[in-house]
């Protein structure tokens, strides 16, 4: 036979709204910025919007769709997001799916004693060096909020803790513009200037409005420094059902749609096709403990309909997966995490952030990071699909078989079992004794391990020394700056 | 077969310095699946004058023995160990016409089988080559093995060992009347007799009367090995 055009695989894609299903939240959320309204508490985004058509009326800013349409349209598509070494590593378009961790949790699990206890400065750097050995972790978050800096000055030692400990691209949070302008002098240090730093940025800042409706003033300062800068930005809201945003699934999509499309509008109109990042988080208020629920059903389903938008949109899109309400490393999390990393994928959400989260969102823990891993590199192998050609087939190895009598030695098996089966590294399948003899290791213990052998050998690349001097500056001015006001 | 850099260094031959040395690189590309190159290094092991017994123990058999232990040590995955025993065919097809009759050195000769009706076969198979990797002679009597048969072959073969496998829990009793058969024929004190599959147990192997239980073939060459007192 003479050589034929391969059968295409397919990649198998979930699609959890219909077009007419986007349509209608689309006119919903539309309904609710011009009939409804925002309040705006940042003066900058008020005159942003006015002067683009926007009227204020009943103390509301009321945003028509034309706006809308205009900064959906001036948008970029695509994000590439680069490592600190100036490598493309990420980027953020349609059909690729990055993952990482989350940011800011106040407890973290001691990977050492296994206690849970405050979070240290210190913690976030290990934990990004974690990450940056982990091969299906694609970016980095603070993970920790540190409990031994000044409170005022958290978000900067997160930030300088994650760029210490990881090359990786990393999604960073900070409390004002202040911090912002700090950040930003490290980073165009790290890059090599400013226009570096533009060209290849290896950050996306992450800040969020108030759901619902609510447009506090730092946070929209925050977005609006991005963009004045270039920074790729998300600014998703978190309409919870039955917390910030309505009970039912719909009503949180319709709000939350509304709402993240405000914060592209005022990107866009700072400066057309700043890099945004759209999405929103749509986890469930518990109706028992009124915890955020990490781990329910509705934040998968929510992200699933939410890509859809983005694809509407044709817009790079926010997602989160990995996390659990499990206080520990145990079946309930890996239930959580496997279930929402799974949908992740198959939605084809871009940038998945909050591995590695447990106890909702309260305490990290480097086990489940390793674990998550391990389920990332599994759900990739689903993803791969089924490949049908001739050397899958197998026609000559079936002629060959005797009946009853296996594969297991044929040539067709020693020559592919390499690539045809997927193999775990940290999922056991040993045999019933030898488990036993290797001292009956449960997933966490296997997990601890691997962490702590991580910690010790991975090797991640200093800082330019540029960038080390404008950290010790920028921490000078912080240290004088707090002498002077006590 | 993907032939690394080592063994094309190999092949124009700038390594081959002494006799040892010779061995030793047939043994660690034995290890390595490296079958053409295994080929290529027992001719040239020839060519130097070697006595083909001695090819065969101090290379071939000496570099099945190491993917043995690391296979039981879990260091190695099945197929890794299979191209491995590929390649030690190819050296054996070549030694085989040279070795005196009598000088195949063998760790025993093994009778094997899985029970009356019970037609798994790939369990069997399995054990089989890795007792062939570590030199032991086997005769395969296939799968639903009657007691007759096997009790049949003892008297041909006279076999030091016989290993009987079962998968299924409603064939594992075509083991005692297996066990019982060549009792009745006097032959049990003949041979050791071990048994494997997935639904035994170690307390089902003493049940029975049989002499050692398996739990996989990595375990099952080390069994065989002490029960032939080596």
């Amino acid at each position: 036979m003479t050589e034929q055009i391969p059968i295409e695989t397919l990649h198998p894609t979930i699609r959890m709204l219909s077009d007419e299903q986007i349509e209608a939240i689309h006119h919903a959320s539309l309904d609710i910025l011009s009939g409804t309204g925002i309040v705006m508490k940042n003066e900058v985004g008020r005159e942003l919007l006015v002067d683009a058509g926007a009227w204020e009326s009943e103390g509301r800013i009321k945003i028509p769709p034309h706006l809308v349409m205009d900064a959906i349209a001036s948008a970029s598509p695509r994000i590439p997001m680069f490592n600190r070494l100036g490598e493309l590593t990420m980027p953020l378009e349609a059909g690729k799916v990055f993952f990482g961790p989350g940011s800011d949790c106040p407890f973290t699990i001691d990977v050492e004693t296994g206690q849970r206890r405050k979070a240290t400065a210190e913690d976030v750097r290990r934990i990004a060096h974690l990450c940056d050995s982990l091969a299906q972790i694609d970016f980095v978050m603070s993970m920790g909020s540190p409990s031994d800096v000044p409170p005022l000055d958290h978000y900067l030692h997160s930030f300088i803790s994650m760029i210490r400990g990881s090359v990786k691209p990393n999604v960073y949070t900070a409390n004002n513009r202040e911090d912002m302008e700090d950040i930003y002098r490290i980073a165009c240090a790290v890059a090599g200037g400013e226009d570096e730093l533009r060209e290849k940025p290896f950050m996306l800042h992450y800040a969020e409005p108030i759901s619902p409706l609510l447009y506090n003033d730092e946070s929209v300062d925050k977005l609006l420094f991005c963009a004045e800068k270039g920074i790729p930005v998300t600014y998703p809201p978190s309409p919870n059902t039955g917390g910030g945003g309505p009970i039912t699934l719909a009503g949180a999509l319709a709000l939350g749609n509304a709402e993240s499309l405000v914060g592209l509008a005022l990107t866009q109109l700072v400066r057309p096709g700043t890099p945004f990042l759209y999405g929103m988080n749509t986890a469930a208020l518990d109706m028992k403990s009124a915890i955020v629920s990490y781990g329910s059903p509705e934040w998968p389903l929510g992200m699933a309909a939410c890509a859809d938008l983005a694809r509407y949109y044709d817009l790079p899109v926010w997602g989160t997966a990995g996390a659990a309400d499990s206080k520990v490393v145990d079946a309930q999390a890996g239930i959580e995490a496997a279930i929402s990393m799974m949908s992740a994928f198959l939605t084809r959400c871009n940038l998945v952030h909050d591995v590695g989260y447990i106890e909702y969102g309260t305490t990290s823990s480097m086990e489940m990071l390793v674990v998550a891993d391990e389920i990332i590199r599994e759900v990739r192998y689903i993803m791969g699909g089924v490949e049908i050609s001739e050397r899958t087939l197998a026609r000559e190895a079936i002629h060959r078989a005797k009946p009853g009598g296996g594969f297991l030695a044929d040539d067709h098996t020693l020559d592919n079992w390499k690539w045809a089966q997927w193999r775990p590294e940290l999922i056991d399948r040993m045999r019933y004794d030898r488990w036993v003899e290797k001292g009956r290791k449960d997933m966490a213990t296997r997990a601890n391990e691997r962490a702590r052998q991580i910690l010790a050998e991975h090797q991640v690349p200093p800082l330019p020394e540029a960038a080390e001097e404008v950290i010790a500056e920028v921490l000078k001015e912080r240290e004088d700056s707090a002498k002077r006001t006590t | 077969m993907v032939i690394g850099l080592p063994s094309d260094h190999l092949r124009k031959g700038r390594t081959m310095d002494t006799k040892a040395h010779v061995l030793e690189q047939i043994a660690s590309n034995l290890y390595k699946g490296e079958d053409d190159v295994v080929a290529t290094l027992v001719h040239q092991a020839l060519d130097q004058g070697m006595a083909p017994a001695k090819i065969l123990n101090g290379g071939l058999i000496a570099g099945m023995d190491e993917v043995g232990k690391d296979f039981k040590a879990g260091d190695l995955f099945v197929p890794e160990v299979l191209i491995a025993a590929r390649a030690m065919h190819a050296g054996m097809d070549i030694l085989r016409p040279l070795l005196a009759e009598g000088e195949v050195p063998s760790a025993g000769k093994y009778l094997i089988g899985t029970v009356q009706g019970d037609l798994h076969d790939i369990g069997k198979n399995l054990v089989k080559m890795m007792l062939e990797g570590a030199g032991f002679e086997t005769i395969d009597l296939g799968t639903d093995v009657k007691p007759d048969a096997f009790v049949a072959a003892v008297r041909e073969h006279q076999p030091q060992l016989i290993g009987m496998s079962a998968l299924l829990t409603t064939t594992m009793t075509g083991m005692k009347a297996t066990i019982e058969g060549l009792e009745e024929a006097g032959l049990r004190d003949t041979v050791k007799i071990m048994v494997g599959g997935a639904p035994l147990t170690a307390a089902f192997a003493e049940q029975i009367g049989a002499d050692a239980y398996a739990p996989d073939a990595a375990t099952a060459v080390d069994v065989a090995r002490n029960l032939m007192g080596v």
